[in-house]
Order: structure tokens, then sequence, then C-alpha cells
């Protein structure tokens, strides 16, 4: 009797383990599945400039292209700002407020991208609009200032970490040295930290890449390219927007939604990469599922 | 533990409520159509309150879809439907039943309008479309880039609008700036503009998003009011219908029949579309 | 340079960035709460929504949002415990650690409007369920699996290996020790993660929005394969009608139920996770 609940219960653990390693795999099998008929039928065409389901046209660039440059933005924008911010938590401020610090970044982290969407769609495409005086503001500038603002808290909590994980002596040792707070952050904790940097940066680069109901309400939402490309004050469609937007309208099984799977796809396999390069860099990943 | 018991009672007691299934009719499309649906759906449960009916939007085109894939009972549906998708749904027997009558009007923002730029002809909106005419100066009104607005390319109101104005129901807007879904979106998109051109359901015509009235090539200006559709006037009008897999049956029947009744073609024109008889 | 200087310029840096930080953080709760409050009352919250979500309340949002989130949490429960305990008691195996590991967290990468398509295509398409609230669960349930799996993880492995030790010299076995022993240690890990998991789910849109929701007309499901309609599918309807007043009205005041719902479960995760530490502490 005791044998047997034992060997159920360790059937039960096995079996629960194998379901879990085997969601991302189904996943991963069941996009190649749904978008082997684009892969056969539309081919290299997939990398052409045109997206037009009427004429058979699936290209996909002008997608890519708007996801690679609001993260761009993204990045630029929050990679910064959090950096600074989180020097500010770990080295400046006094560790008995670091809690208060820490739940604040929380809750905003907490926000859902739903409701960034509504705040993007009520105030920064407006504010954008009128600003640099466009016809509209849905912009690939505005999805990448909101996605900023969305993986902001991401980037703060994981280098504030990080520089918390480096022990005092450090500091002390260069503070008796003579140094100054700049120089002992960029001289001596910036290169300990620097491996924490770079997977909470690629960390951060994913769910930028992700990011859908947001990017979705404040785009735009027409497959071009910016003319000049490097006008990005205009409107632009990203994989995650276009998903949002199109999948439910194509039936399934055709070439057109077979053409949607495979950006899905693509965007499945870069997210891997990057999430798996970070789990590498991160020291301390015990954050990283939250 | 005996939370967990408390547990695995309340989830009992699910699974048994849910096995004597409630009647519901699922609707999904159209956001043109959405309004007299929802409304209609709300008055009939009042008298059948046993019967759940579940209203979807997504467009058109998702209408058609999910009814072809059998995942709805009725699609609200703005425009034909296409040869295409009879093909892609050989199992299915689309079967389409007018509910209204709509326009689809070409709408621009009241700053335009309030300029003088009431009326255009058809070629005209299309040079617009097609990218050909960027500044609302060249057309008489003031100097400001026109912002074109176009629509999700399976939405009814594309299709019918694309059809008239461009002559191919799938035309390639080479000038559109924005690409946006449901009548609500696009016409969020002309408020918050002051050179907008877009296109609406007539029942989303407001102080704010100005139909233009259309210039005919015998000179005549048509207004998009509800007489000139009545009277097939308006170049750009359309039936709303509603789509069901084969003849209705049963509680689909019932509310198809409840649509079509005066009560129901009342819901039509308070909307703000044209009943149809 | 002047060292003095530079350091000066690096102090105004930092303090520009948490200006800027901090004024995000205000500007984005104060909107939300300052549009969001005047639209919450008694009857925007027990009236169900009609004419679009423009008017009446949203009493049934509320309610499949957290059908959605507590069955979610059901389902993730057991997985998560038992993928716990294989990687915390049976997996002796380094590599095959860090191939758990590498799944896991890549789970967790894998952005939410994938794991919508796969619903759609799995659920919804190939196995023809339909678009029921039940696929939604299942979806927010492989979303939050790495969470909840991963804090069962830590709390189990943070149990000192003299317990497991001087439970088996009292004879017990390893599964007993499991249930006994560890178990009870690894619920409140689990709980933890649940709540931090069900946070972050009840705000997601794109993983339900294909598979799970409808706009109107739901009310209780009354079986496993209806859809319902949920807070964030209501306010991606409502703020298409970003310039009518009342919608806009309306889905401020969604926005801060849901973002309202969101911080009551991470307060709760945070508050059973403290309690878990000084209480282990002693």
């Amino acid at each position: 009797m005791l044998g047997s609940t034992s060997k159920i219960g360790k059937y039960y653990v096995y079996g629960s383990t194998l379901i879990s390693a085997f969601i991302v795999f189904l996943i991963f099998t069941i996009l190649i599945i749904s978008s082997w008929d684009a892969i056969t039928t539309v081919g290299l065409d997939l990398l052409k400039f045109q997206w037009n389901p009427a004429t058979g046209e699936f290209g996909i660039i002008p997608m890519l292209f708007g996801t690679l440059v609001v993260t761009f933005i993204a990045l630029l924008i929050a990679v910064p700002l959090g950096i600074y911010t989180a020097i500010f938590t770990s080295e400046i401020l006094p560790s008995k407020y670091r809690f208060i610090v820490k739940s604040l970044l929380e809750l905003l982290a907490g926000i859902p991208s739903i409701i960034f969407g509504l705040i993007g769609i009520a105030f920064f495409s407006i504010w954008v609009q009128n600003i640099f005086d466009l016809q509209s503001g849905r912009t690939i500038f505005t999805a990448g200032i909101l996605l900023s603002i969305m993986i902001l808290p991401t980037i703060i909590t994981l280098t504030d970490d990080a520089f918390h994980n480096i022990p005092d002596k450090y500091r002390e040792t260069a503070k008796g040295l003579g140094l100054y707070k700049f120089e002992i952050i960029k001289e001596i904790l910036l290169p300990i930290a620097k491996p924490d940097l770079k997977g909470a940066i690629l960390l951060a680069f994913g769910r930028a890449l992700g990011e859908t109901m947001a990017v979705m309400l404040v785009i735009g939402s027409i497959d071009r390219i910016p003319s000049p490309i490097y006008n990005w004050l205009s409107p632009g469609q990203t994989i995650t927007s276009k998903l949002g937007r199109e999948i439910a309208e194509t039936s399934f099984g055709s070439v057109h939604f077979s053409a949607m799977i495979f950006m899905g796809l693509l965007l499945f396999i870069i997210v891997l990469i990057l999430t798996i390069l970070s789990q590498n860099s991160l020291k301390s990943n015990r954050r990283l599922y939250e | 533990m005996k939370s967990t018991h408390a547990l695995i009672v309340f989830l009992i007691c699910i699974i048994f409520t849910s096995c004597e299934k409630k009647q519901a009719i699922n609707i999904a499309g159209s956001t043109s159509v959405l309004p007299i649906i929802s409304i209609a759906a709300e008055e009939f449960r009042k008298n059948n309150p046993e019967l759940n009916i579940i209203v979807n939007e997504g467009g058109s085109g998702v209408g058609v879809n999910q009814l072809g894939e059998g995942k709805i009972d009725i699609g609200m549906v703005s425009r034909d439907i296409t040869q295409e998708e009879i093909s892609t749904y050989p199992n299915v027997t689309f079967n389409p039943i007018s509910i209204g009558k709509d326009a689809v009007v070409p709408v621009i923002s009241s700053e335009i309008y309030n300029a003088g730029i009431t009326s255009l002809t058809l070629e005209e909106i299309a040079k617009i479309y097609r990218g050909e005419v960027r500044n609302w100066s060249e057309l008489g009104g003031p100097d400001k880039e026109i912002l074109v607005i176009d629509k999700e390319a399976s939405r009814g109101t594309r299709h019918v609008f694309m059809e008239i104005v461009m002559g191919d129901k799938e035309a390639i807007a080479e000038g559109a700036d924005l690409v946006l879904g449901s009548n609500n979106e696009e016409q969020t998109a002309i408020v918050q503009s002051d050179a907008a051109i877009g296109m609406l359901s007539n029942a989303w015509l407001n102080d704010n998003v100005k139909g233009l009235n259309i210039k005919m090539l015998d000179g005549s200006i048509i207004e998009s009011s509800l007489k000139n559709i009545i009277d097939n006037k308006f170049p750009i009008t359309r039936d709303l219908l509603i789509v069901t897999n084969g003849k209705p049956a049963g509680a689909v029947k019932d509310f198809i029949e409840y649509l079509l009744s005066s009560e129901g073609q009342k819901i039509v024109e308070e909307a703000g579309y044209v009943r149809i008889n | 340079m002047n060292r003095k200087l530079k350091n000066n310029l690096f102090y105004t840096s930092v303090g520009v960035a948490v200006l800027v930080c901090a004024l995000i953080l205000f500007f984005l709760f104060g909107i939300i709460i300052w549009n969001g409050l005047p639209a919450i009352s008694l009857d925007f919250l027990t009236n169900s929504s009609s004419d679009f979500g423009a008017t009446g309340g949203i009493v049934y949002q509320i309610f499949g949002s957290i059908l959605l989130i507590v069955f979610a949490a059901l389902i993730c429960l057991p997985i998560a415990l038992g993928t716990a305990i294989y990687k915390s008691e049976y997996l002796k195996n380094e590599t095959a650690n860090k191939l758990i590991n590498t799944l896991i967290y890549s789970l967790n990468g894998i952005p939410s409007v994938i794991f919508g398509i796969f619903g759609l295509i799995f659920f919804v398409n190939l196995l023809n369920m339909g678009i029921s609230w039940f696929v939604g669960s299942i979806i927010l349930s492989m979303m939050i699996l790495p969470t909840v799996t991963l804090s069962t993880y830590q709390s189990i492995n943070s149990i000192p290996t003299v317990y497991r030790e001087s439970s088996s010299a009292l004879g017990l076995n390893k599964w007993q020790v499991i249930v006994q022993v560890l178990l009870p240690q690894g619920f409140s890990g689990a709980i933890t993660g649940l709540l931090i998991g069900v946070a972050r789910a009840i705000g997601e849109t794109a993983p339900i929005m294909f598979i799970a929701t409808a706009f109107s007309g739901v009310k209780l499901p009354s079986s496993f394969l209806e859809p319902v309609s949920t807070l964030p599918t209501h306010i991606l309807a409502l703020a298409q009608q970003a310039t009518n007043p009342a919608a806009l009205q309306n889905a401020w005041g969604s926005s801060l139920v849901l973002v309202i719902l969101v911080i009551i479960f991470s307060i709760s995760a945070l508050f059973i996770r403290l309690r878990h530490q000084t209480i282990s502490k002693r």
C-alpha cells in the first residue's frame, strides 16, 4: 500500500514534469506545422515588401522592420533611464527606502498592457501629434515610447538587483582609495554587474518584441516601411500588431493564415534565443520569473 | 485538507451545472451590423430569458470565417460574401438574409467640412486613396496634408467602399496613412485629426465626423440622407446581412423572424439604418 | 576633465533619470485614478453593460476575468507542484536540470500573443473546442506555469536537507517525506507563485482575445464551452471609441478596477512571502 502511493506519486511527479517540458515543444511544433504551408508555397517571397492577401503577396519585411524599430526606440529610451534609476535606488538611496521603491516598481510592472494602450490612444498619440505637428499621432515613435515605459520596471529591477548583489567590500575599498562615487560605479561596480546588465537588457528586449496590445492600438497598422526609412514619426506595423488585428479575419488553413503564423514562428524563435541568452547572462536569475 | 474537499465539491457542482446546457445563439462579425444585433438581442431576451445570445465583433471577414468553421450560428456581414470565401468552405451553404440598408459614407474631419469641402466626386475620392491627391488645397480646401484612413482588408465597409470608389473591392490604397478596424476606431481617429478622410457606416456620422456629399457626374449633389438611401440615389449603399449555414431553425429562426418583424425593424431604424420593408 | 565635475555631472544625470521615472509613475497612476474614480459607483460594479459598453456596468466582465484566472490557477497548481517536486527531489542530473530550467524560462519568455494563436490553432480549431472561457483558462495556466513552478521549487528547495534526512531516519519513505514534510512548506511557495501569476494573467488581453471572449450578451456561462466577457477585452473595445466620452469614462473605470485587482493579488503575494520569510527565519 505504502509502496503503491509512492509509485503513483512518482508517476504524478514525472508526468507533470513531462507536461511542463512538453508545452514549449508543442507550441513550437504547432507553429511550424501551421506555417509550413506558407514556407513551401510562398517561400522566399515571404521576404518581400508587399503584403496583400488578395493578390497572394505575403511579404513580411514591413512587419519585421516595424518590430525591430519599435523595440530599438524602446530600448534606446529605457536602458539609460533604467540603469541610471537603478544606480540611484541601489547606490544612493538609503536601503530602508528600497522596499518602497521596489513595491512601486512592481506596481508599475503590474499595469496591464491594454491599459497602456488606452493611455497611449487617449494621451500619448495626441501629444505626439501636437508636438511634432503630425497628421496623426499613431506612429512607430509613439509605440516605441509606450513600450519603453512598459519595459522600464524590468530593467530597473534587474539592474538594481545586480548592483545590490555586489558585496560592500568593493565599495569600501574603493572609497578608501579616495574615488568619487561616479568612479566607483563606473570603474568597479559596472564591470562586475555587466553580465547581469546584459541579461536584463536582453530580457527587456524579448519582452518588448512580444508586446501586443499597447502597440496595436497606437502604431497605425499600415504594412509599409516609412519613407524615408528613418522617418519614424510615421505609422507602421509590427508582427504582434499584425497578428492581433488580422489573425481572426483569416480562414484557418489558408495560405494567408499560414503566412500569419509564420510571422508568429519568427517572433517565437527570436524571443526564445533572447530568453536563453539572457538566462546565461543573468547570474542570479531567481528574479527572472517575476 | 478541508479546503481541498470544499474545492472538489465546488468543482463537481460546476461540472453538473454545466451539463444542463442552456441554449445559446452565437453571433459574430461586422461592426456595422453590431448595433442592431446587440440591441435586438437584449430586447429578444426579455421575452426569452432562457436563451443566451452571445455577440462578438471583429468585422465581416470574421463573421464569414467563423460561420464557415462552425464556431457561430449567425454571421454578421455588411458586404457580399466573396467567391473565394464560398470556395474556402465547400461544405457550408451560406444563406444571407438582409435585415436593413445602409450607406457607406466617405467622411472627413469637421474642420475640413467647415472650411468648405462639403462634396467631392467619386473620382476625387479615388485620387485621394490612390495617393494622387495629397493636400486638401488641391481640392479647394485649406493647405493641409490629407490623413487618409483605410480599413482592414476584409472589413465589409471597405469592400463596399472600394468597389464603388476604386472599382475593385480589394483595391490597394497606395495613399493610405492608417489602417484601422472597427467603425468606432475609425471614427475616433477622424475626430482626433483635423484633416482626415475615412469611410464609415452611415450610423456613425455626427457633428465631429461629417459625411461628404457625393458630386455626381451630372453635377447633382447627393447627400447621405436616409431618404437618398431608401431611393437608392446615394451611390454607395449596401444591405446589412445576417448569414446562416443553410436554412435557420429553432431559436436562430425565431431570432431572425424577430429581426424582420416590425419590432425588429424599428430597432434597425433607431440604430440609424433603413428598414427593409 | 575635472574629476569632481564629472562626478557632479553624473549625479545630475542620475537625478534627472529618477525624476523622469517618478514623473512617469505618478502620471500613470494619476490618470488611471483621476479618470477612473468618477466612473466607479455601485451601479457600475453591479450592472451588466449595454450599448457597446458605453453605458451600464461591468459586473460580468469582472466575473469573467475572475473565472478565467481561478480555473487557470486550478489547472496550473498540480502540474507546477509536481514539476517543482521533481526538480527538487528527483532530479540529480546537472544537464537535465539545466535543460528543464531552459524549457521553463523559455515558456516564460514566449510572447503572450503567441499563446493566443497557439490556443486558436490547437484548442479552438484542431481540438474543435470553439471559443470558450475554458480554453482561455488553459492558455493562461500555461502562461503562469513557470512562475508557479519556480516559486514552489524555491520554497521546497530552501528546506534544509536535515529535515529530509531526519524524516527518513524516522522510517518515512521518500513519498511520505514529500507529502508530510516538503509539501506543506512548498504550498506557500506555490500560493505566492499563483498570486504573482494571476496578477499578471488577469490583465492579459492578447492570449484570450481570439479564443475565450465575446463582446456582449454574455451573462454567466452555463457550460465550459462558452465565451465570457473580461475586463481587458472590454477595455480594448472601449479604447477604440476613445472620443466618445461615455465609453471613455467606462474604459477608465474598468481600467481602475483591473489595476485594483492586480494590486490586490500582488500585495497578497508579497504578504504571504514576507510572513513566510519571517517564520522560516525564526
